[in-house]
């Protein structure tokens, strides 16, 4: 994307500056996003994102600077402001004198897909996204459908001053249904995404029809369900999307971002236990085509399979370039960043907990009151007190062990530390599922997982 | 290319094809810094810019953008806008332009050199070390300066130029075994009306009156919400005003003009011309200038939030609220919306709640029901104790309803892409679940 002598001159003048380290990151993005509502396209969007981030180590302190003008004076320019941010033009150190030996490596193609961005027109895609909204119009009470396609294309070059010359292709698709059900009585949501690393082979792995259902399904039970009941209670956690509660309360206290500075509660503990025995915890970015996999990250490191806790002991954080730097630990091919507009910070890539060995029915059979979260929203999590929140999207009463009535509206809160410990059986059913994850580098598509889980006692915010 | 030749380029092929096309350029200075345990962490410096095409073909409307200002991609950009318009299956339209003017509403706001940005992220964090119980504690600085420029074959024709400043803090504080983290943001369009010292004391006395909280009983409480906590609930608000939530059959508000949705102590207005708003804008995305906007005037709702769009779907008068970055197809957004201030409050007996989490998630726009994680002191006879662990739950429109009070200080956040302010808000009574 870049010539490798201005690739060079960059980096070079940045180590003449002073800099211990410096790095280029360029991206090329292509996007397209489609909506379809009330059986008609309601829009759609095209997008091309070019741009370059050149960052700098001095020490532990890290400048960074971005611009979408890459034209040599540009980028020149852009590093002589850091530089200045700092206090350093003019210097010239010699050791930016000597050339750069850039290793080079291209993508080996591990999560390309079979149908890419320019294939098929973008009838064949409208006609997909028609057969999902209709599909949604499963009942009278449906008012409302929303379906629309995400494709993304990213190419990426990282180069840096060790002789990182790495360069990546990712390709990302997700098809969202948003049902809306109404009756009487008020109106509900249910929704389906999903979404992976490849291209329109995604409609083969999810009919539009399928998904559509499964919106329009969820709305529908909403709209029966009565209220959450308010307290506190054992609860079991559905497996896929489920994983999300684990993604806020235990994940991103494994992240060296807040690890680093002690701002999570599971600073230091490595070696500790630091939950239920039952529980495994695994951070992987190397599933083939799962939403949060890549080749590399965004440090040109390649990814892998970091197991965080085994159980219930804790093995590894997730570690980035800066924060290997402060703490000393092992790099996990973590640095990842929404684009080229932020600085890598250490993220979770397709983090789940591994399956255990109790059946389904088990879990459910034990529970004398409580509630089953079958598919869960958002959430969020402050890592410096482990202080969680998130939302039930379909969720039902368990009495003596059975499945019982809907109930909607439940909000799950907690402390991640505690409720890590609370885990008391994991079933066998593990699941994984995508979203997008919102932090310092901005937002990053991951998938989160498990099987289901039985945590001996939540709070539950619904209706006192 | 220049945007100049980029924007010339764009509207000759506009006219060579035949298509109506509006141009929306918009170019972004960023720095900021990052202090931390007494020294600078990080320093960002960016610059961006990217242009937005919006284009009328046979009665319909499509989008494209490029940050890659070649010929070639600014070619594909319009092919591309060209081609999404031929598919869609909806009327739409480049309302007729007409010059603009070029707006300076920046000044000297952020003139000062960068070094005295530099010593203020350093003082912030210096400031938050002051008390022993801060473990962890991060300062920053943050500036944007933002120039839009709109453009189109119907004669729209004008710029502005803004910025803002911002303070950012945060702290993990602790006593005994009780941990809390907050953030804090102080925002303003000039950087010498920030004050380092006090925003690090703000929040270190907003974040120390929480340790030591203790769970809450479930049950109903009259509950004080700061003017943080009333935010976080307009933003979920916010929407249900857009015509276009409306219009998709998303917005609990619709069909209810002219109604009382709201206590008659609810005043909120919707005002871009705010002389010192942190989004006071000229005129609006697609060219329709400013002005202010009541939308609930004691308790009633007045209007919807509206673009060219769907003020003709609606046969409802334009109010000027077209929202589009370049990146993104055409919306409705706010402004700077506040909810007015009243003639005070003071809180004796129920829960202060100082802070809901993850509203994103817990609560539902389309339906107004919420269920948050919050944070707060339980007040008992003018005692405050604080008070973690629990949910609020309800109906974001019955919560307007019972609103019993309205405070005096008036508090101003940057919420994304507009401004929310609120005083304190007292509401008559809420549920809460907890131990």
């Amino acid at each position: 994307m870049l010539q490798e002598a201005l690739v060079e001159g960059v980096l070079r003048r940045a180590l003449q500056g002073g800099a211990d380290f410096a790095e280029l990151y360029v991206e090329r993005s292509r996007r397209r996003r489609m909506t379809v509502r009330n059986g008609r396209l309601e829009e759609a969007t095209s997008g091309l994102e070019y741009g370059a981030g050149i960052r700098l180590f001095f020490g532990v302190e890290v400048v960074y600077a971005y611009t979408n003008d890459l034209s040599p004076q540009s980028l020149l320019e852009a590093l002589e402001t850091l530089l200045r941010a700092r206090g350093e033009a003019g210097r010239v150190d010699e050791r930016g004198a000597g050339g750069l030996d850039f290793r080079k490596e291209a993508p080996r193609g591990l999560h390309a897909p079979r149908i890419p961005l320019g294939a098929k027109d973008k009838r064949y895609r409208l006609e997909r996204l028609l057969e999902a909204e209709a599909a949604a119009r499963l009942a009278p009470e449906i008012r409302q459908v929303e379906a629309s396609l995400q494709e993304w294309e990213q190419e990426v070059l990282v180069a840096n001053t060790e002789g990182v010359w790495r360069e990546d292709l990712r390709v990302r698709t997700r098809l969202f249904v948003l049902a809306v059900a109404q009756d009487e009585k008020g109106v509900q949501t249910g929704y389906a995404a999903p979404g992976l690393s490849l291209g329109l082979e995604l409609f083969d792995l999810y009919p539009p029809k399928t998904v559509g259902e499964k919106a329009a399904r969820q709305a529908l039970t909403n709209l029966r369900a009565k209220p959450a009941p308010a307290g506190t209670m054992p609860v079991v956690v559905g497996n896929a999307f489920g994983g999300v509660i684990f993604h806020e309360a235990l994940g991103h206290l494994l992240e060296t971002t807040s690890v680093a500075k002690k701002a999570s509660v599971l600073a230091d503990k490595l070696g500790e236990e630091v939950a239920s025995p039952v529980v495994t915890y695994i951070d992987d970015g190397t599933l083939p085509h799962a939403f949060g996999s890549s080749e590399m990250d965004d440090e040109g490191m390649p990814t892998e399979r970091t197991v965080l806790i085994e159980k219930g002991v804790l093995k590894s954080y997730m570690v980035d370039r800066l924060g290997s730097l402060l703490t000393g630990y092992r790099r996990t091919g973590s640095g990842r960043r929404q684009d080229y507009t932020f600085a890598p910070t250490s993220r979770m890539r397709n983090t789940f907990i591994a399956p255990g060995t109790t059946p389904v029915e088990k879990l459910i059979e034990g529970v004398e009151y409580g509630l089953y979260a079958k598919e869960l929203g958002g959430g969020q999590v402050k890592p410096g007190s482990g202080e969680y929140n998130f939302a039930v999207q379909e969720g039902y009463i368990i009495r003596k062990g059975r499945l019982e009535e809907a109930v909607r509206g439940a909000m799950l809160v907690g402390k991640g530390p505690e409720t890590i410990r609370k885990v008391v059986a994991v079933a066998d059913d593990l699941k994984t599922a995508p979203g997008m994850c919102g932090s310092l580098s901005g937002m990053v598509p991951v998938e989160v997982g498990q099987p289901h889980v039985l945590v001996s006692e939540l709070v539950v915010g619904g209706k006192a | 290319m220049t945007p100049e030749e980029a924007k010339a380029f764009v509207l000759q092929e506009a006219k060579k094809r035949g298509i109506k096309a509006e141009l929306l350029f918009q170019e972004q200075r960023e720095r900021s810094y990052r202090a931390f345990q007494g020294r600078l962490e990080e320093a960002k410096e960016a610059r961006q810019r990217g242009l937005g095409l919006r284009v009328e073909v046979e009665g319909k409307v499509g989008y494209a953008y490029t940050e890659e200002l070649s010929p070639e991609a600014l070619a594909w950009a319009l092919e591309e806008a060209q081609e999404n318009a031929l598919l869609s299956g909806k009327e739409g339209f480049l309302p007729p332009g007409a010059p603009l003017g070029r707006h300076d509403l920046l000044g000297e706001g952020l003139s000062a050199p960068p070094e005295a940005k530099r010593e203020a992220a350093l003082a912030l964090e210096a400031a938050l070390r002051e008390d022993p119980r801060v473990r962890v504690a991060q300062g920053g600085y943050q500036e944007v300066e933002a120039q839009v420029a709109l453009a189109s074959t119907e004669g729209a024709e004008g710029a502005y130029r803004f910025g803002v400043a911002v303070l950012l803090a945060s702290v993990v504080m602790a006593e005994g075994a009780s941990v809390k983290q907050a953030w804090e943001a102080e925002f303003s369009r000039e950087f010498h009306a920030l004050e380092p010292g006090r925003t690090a004391l703000d929040l270190r006395q907003k974040t120390a009156r929480l340790l030591g909280a203790r769970p809450l009983k479930t049950g109903r409480y009259r509950a004080y919400l700061e003017p943080e906590a009333f935010i976080s609930l307009l933003m979920v608000l916010a929407p249900m005003f857009s015509a276009k939530e409306v219009l998709d059959g998303k917005s609990p508000l619709m069909g209810r003009l002219g109604q009382r949705i709201a206590s008659p102590l609810v005043n909120l207005v919707d005002d871009p011309t705010l002389e010192k708003g942190l989004m006071s804008r000229p005129f609006d995305a697609e060219g329709t200038p400013s002005r202010r906007t009541p939308l609930v005037e004691e308790g009633v709702l007045v209007r919807y939030l509206h673009n060219s769009e769907t003020a003709r779907r609606l046969g409802q008068e334009n109010t000027g609220h077209a929202f589009r970055t370049y990146k993104g197809s055409l919306g409705v957004l706010p402004t700077n919306l506040y909810l007015a201030p009243g003639s005070g409050v003071s809180p004796r007996t129920g829960v202060l709640v100082t802070e809901f989490m993850g509203v994103h998630a817990g609560a539902n726009p389309v339906t107004g029901e919420f269920s948050l994680q919050a944070l707060g002191l339980l007040l008992e006879d003018g005692e405050a104790h604080p008070v973690e662990n629990f949910a609020v739950s309800g109906n974001l429109l019955e919560l307007l309803e019972r609103i019993e009070g309205v405070g005096q200080d008036l508090t101003w956040r940057l919420v994304g892409p507009f401004a929310l302010g609120s005083p304190t808000v007292e509401v008559a009574e809420l549920s809460f679940a907890g131990a």
